[in-house]
């Protein structure tokens, strides 16, 4: 689908306590500034924090960053998509391996609900990881129609 | 970066609201399950959290939550919640957590129902 020129912000921040809010933020006011509602996104800024909070927690990383990129662009009908990447150079994870932890009450380890989250709230999500670090891509789009592309990962 | 939550209690005669403002992350999350468990540890069998001034949530707080309706499904009571964005509430629901506790839309209709 045709785009118009984005805008595009990047961010090194340091993987210290609630760093994800100034991330999630950041990317609140790019879509706000593209004329996204405010449910929309809620729902970005909800998974944004649940990717940061990853690899702040399991990312085992050296340098202790995290790298993030968002692009915000209009569609050809005028429906505001934010892309956003958030990289480690962590040690990777397993992705299916992580997808099996569906927790239940009760259970003696209630954790590992982010990516379930992430998955939720995104309209497309896409995850690249490996021994030099991870980077999951997430779009939001909210369409002229009120309608929401998939949920993919 | 301080996202500090707070917590106030109104004790009511059959139970008690806890009204939250702010970050429900891990730090959040145990201050309300502090307040929770005195007053668990007090008698109180029937809770209302309110979460109209909570605009944020992460999994992590949201395990803490559900970590405190098990202790009170352990001891016979019962927790609700009230206010909920919808972003909030989709959470819970992801998490399983609106399986095991009501929610309201508003705290006068869950106070009702309640019997707060």
């Amino acid at each position: 689908m045709t785009q118009t020129a984005g805008r595009q912000m990047e961010l090194t921040l340091p993987m210290v306590a609630d760093i994800e809010i100034a991330a999630a933020r950041a990317a609140g006011n790019l879509a706000r500034e593209l004329g996204m509602s405010s449910e929309k996104i809620d729902e970005m800024t909800h998974a944004i924090i649940e990717a940061c909070i990853n690899a702040r927690e399991h990312s085992g990383c050296a340098d202790n960053r995290m790298y993030l990129r968002f692009t915000g662009t209009s569609l050809a009908d005028g429906s505001p998509r934010i892309d956003v990447w958030i990289t480690d150079h962590g040690k990777g994870f397993d992705q299916s391996e992580a997808r099996l932890r569906r927790k239940q009450l009760g259970a003696a380890h209630k954790r590992g609900w982010g990516l379930q989250i992430i998955e939720a709230h995104m309209d497309e999500v896409e995850i690249t990881s490996g021994v030099q670090g991870t980077t999951i891509h997430m779009v939001k789009v909210e369409k002229k129609s009120g309608e929401t592309g998939e949920t993919t990962s | 970066m301080s996202e500090e939550l707070r917590v106030a209690v109104d004790r009511r005669p059959a139970g008690a609201v806890l009204y939250t403002k702010g970050y429900i992350n891990n730090v959040g999350g145990e201050e309300i399950a502090n307040r929770a468990y005195e007053l668990m540890d007090d008698g109180v069998r029937t809770l209302l959290l309110n979460l109209r001034e909570t605009k944020i949530v992460n999994s992590i707080g949201i395990s803490i939550l559900i970590e405190i309706i098990e202790k009170m499904m352990d001891k016979g009571g019962k927790i609700a919640f009230c206010c909920l964005t919808p972003v909030i509430h989709k959470t819970f629901q992801i998490m399983g957590l609106a399986n095991y506790a009501s929610i309201y839309n508003d705290e006068s209709e869950a106070a009702k129902e309640l019997g707060l």
